[in-house]
């Protein structure tokens, strides 16, 4: 399935005036690619997942599937902490999109036991979420994710909230996964690594309101692993899309931290020295 | 992967030392009982009988009522009172938090209201609502209705509010229709809120029935205590207060049997008290 995203914008309405997130955003993600966004924070990159999952409306623009659904559900979405059903355990989070759905129970038991089988998390069905670690979490959020059979898998920052080890070895993980059953993804990240590593092409945005400043395709040959981190072409790679990003992340943080604005910063010294007059 | 790590350890040392210190507990809690029932019966002793009634004298008119039948009908009358109360206060105040969240913009403009509602002195309306419906049944089945309404629907709201809005996005993601997100999330979060507000409306339930006798009646706890009091019969008393309060023990047992089952899921017995 091909996502086509053309002209979107998106403003939200709020008391203090209208916030422009998104300024226009063109977009054509292939069939069964693995797609990244990256860009500085508040440039809009949840609001356009959000959009593409049918939660928000965009103000302008479209998002279209475009090609032949060949699977029960359009999208699933994979959020940064794993919003799991706390009151259900494993095995019941898992099987979501079917049980809403209203499939037989007995089919989406088995499609539940073949998901928690791929993210090796069978000995933990009857488990509250309670009692699992964030990355074993974040796997059975996956596995709900796959599922519900989609078309294209929405992520937004899947892998943040994770320690370092356990990042990678999730990456590695839905990196298995997605070679075994290609599948329509798209990435949020903040982790230009991350991003290199796993997807086959990345556009990169600019400070809010976001647009696509660049789409850069990544060419190091799959399959991947650890290594391939070390591959001469990765590291052109992350240092192309860290060129073009750097720039972008420090407009946006002067824009979000006005104090580090000299002049604002006297001004504010000044009042605390003389008051209010 | 840590959590899963720490987890057992903690689990298997409580164990450890769980069996020694519960019946240090337990032994603890007799004890304490027992000093309790002895400054009791030596302020009994003290005092005389006209101020405070002995535990033995308390049991004895108990056993006496039981006898007679008496006391079944006070019970029943209270506990019945309480019980429609609660029924028809906490199901309306259980499902309107649940029709307020289709319109937020509704629950805004209707907030000042329920907050002053929730201002006005319950009790203060006790001898209102009797005027209005009578001495008997009715009177105080409202009372308690109201007083349990209020307790349930804030807790009920705060707990609808509390809602997870990615859990919400993901059901919807999912497939998931409105009713089915009302069931599947809003409900099962709202829970635990329900449940604390129960905890606390449910022995407020019986007392509000009580104090609704005490101002008229013909039967009841309350009524007996009130008539115990109009001819100076201390023992009759301390006898009503203290079926009043095995009333709300027992009550109040089931209803903690009923939040274990429901309640499973959670970790900890973290109450929220509204
Ligand atoms: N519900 C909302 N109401 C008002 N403004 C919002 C809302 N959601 C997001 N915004 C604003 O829109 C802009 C983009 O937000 P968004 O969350 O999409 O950014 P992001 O790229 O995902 O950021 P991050 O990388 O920090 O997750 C921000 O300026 C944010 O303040
Ligand atoms: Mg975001």
């Amino acid at each position: 399935m091909r996502v086509v995203i053309h002209g979107l914008t998106k403003e939200y309405v709020t008391g203090k005036g209208n916030i422009r997130a998104l300024g226009g955003v063109n977009l054509e993600v292939r069939d069964r690619e693995f797609f990244g966004v990256i860009g500085p924070t508040g440039c809009g990159k949840t609001t356009l997942l959000n959009i593409v999952a049918g939660l928000q409306k965009p103000t302008n623009g479209s998002v279209e599937f475009v090609g032949e659904k060949r699977t029960q559900a359009m999208v699933s979405m994979v959020f940064q902490d794993a919003a799991l059903m706390p009151w259900r355990t494993v095995d019941r989070n898992v099987p979501l999109g079917p049980e809403f759905r209203g499939d037989a129970k007995p089919m989406y038991q088995r499609v539940t036991q073949f998901f928690l089988e791929m993210v090796r998390l069978l000995d933990f069905s009857s488990a509250h979420p309670n009692e699992l670690s964030g990355g074993m979490k974040q796997k059975v959020a996956l596995a709900r994710a796959l599922a519900n059979d989609p078309e294209v898998i929405l992520m937004d920052e899947p892998f943040a909230n994770l320690d370092a080890q356990t990042r990678l070895l999730l990456r590695e993980e839905l990196l298995r996964i997605w070679e075994r059953d290609k599948k329509t993804v798209i990435l949020v990240t903040h982790n230009i690594e991350e991003a290199v590593m796993l997807c086959d092409r990345i556009a990169v945005m600019s400070a809010a309101p976001g647009v696509v400043k660049n789409v850069i395709t990544v060419d190091v040959r799959r399959p991947r692993t650890l290594k391939s981190m070390s591959d001469p072409d990765f590291v052109r790679c992350l240092e192309k899309i860290w060129d073009l990003l750097r720039y972008e992340v420090d407009k946006a943080m002067r824009e979000n931290h006005p104090s580090a604005d000299p002049t604002l910063q006297e001004k504010q010294s000044r009042r605390n020295y003389f008051g209010w007059w | 992967m840590n959590e899963a790590v720490t987890a057992r350890p903690i689990k298997i040392s409580e164990r450890g030392w769980g069996g020694g210190s519960r019946r240090k507990v337990t032994l603890g809690r007799i004890l304490f009982g027992i000093g309790c029932l002895a400054i009791w019966q030596w302020a009994h002793a003290r005092l005389g009988t006209e101020w405070i009634a002995g535990p033995a004298e308390i049991l004895g008119r108990a056993a006496e009522l039981a006898r007679t039948g008496e006391l079944w009908v006070h019970v029943w009358v209270t506990f019945g009172e309480a019980l429609l109360g609660f029924l028809i206060g906490g199901s309306a105040g259980v499902l309107l938090p649940f029709l307020l969240r289709l319109s937020p913009r509704l629950t805004r403009a209707l907030d000042p209201y329920l907050a002053a509602a929730m201002g006005v002195p319950k009790l203060s309306l006790a001898p209102l609502l009797i005027l209005w419906f009578g001495i008997g049944l009715m009177s105080k089945v409202v009372f308690v209705g109201a007083l349990v309404f209020f307790l349930l629907f804030f807790n009920g709201l705060a707990g609808v509010q509390s809602v997870d809005s990615r859990l919400v996005s993901m059901a919807r993601v999912a497939g998931g229709r409105e009713w089915v997100i009302t069931r599947e999330i809003v409900w099962h979060t709202a829970l635990p809120f329900i449940f604390a507000g129960l905890k606390v409306a449910l022995p407020r339930a019986i007392s509000a029935a009580v104090v609704g006798e005490f101002i008229a009646a013909e039967a009841g706890l309350g009524y007996y205590i009130n008539n115990a009091r109009s001819m100076a019969d201390t023992v009759g008393i301390f006898t009503g207060v203290v079926l009043v309060t095995a009333l709300v023990i027992v009550v109040n047992g089931a209803l903690e049997l009923v939040q274990a089952r429901s309640l499973a899921w959670r970790p900890v017995d973290r109450d929220m008290v509204v």
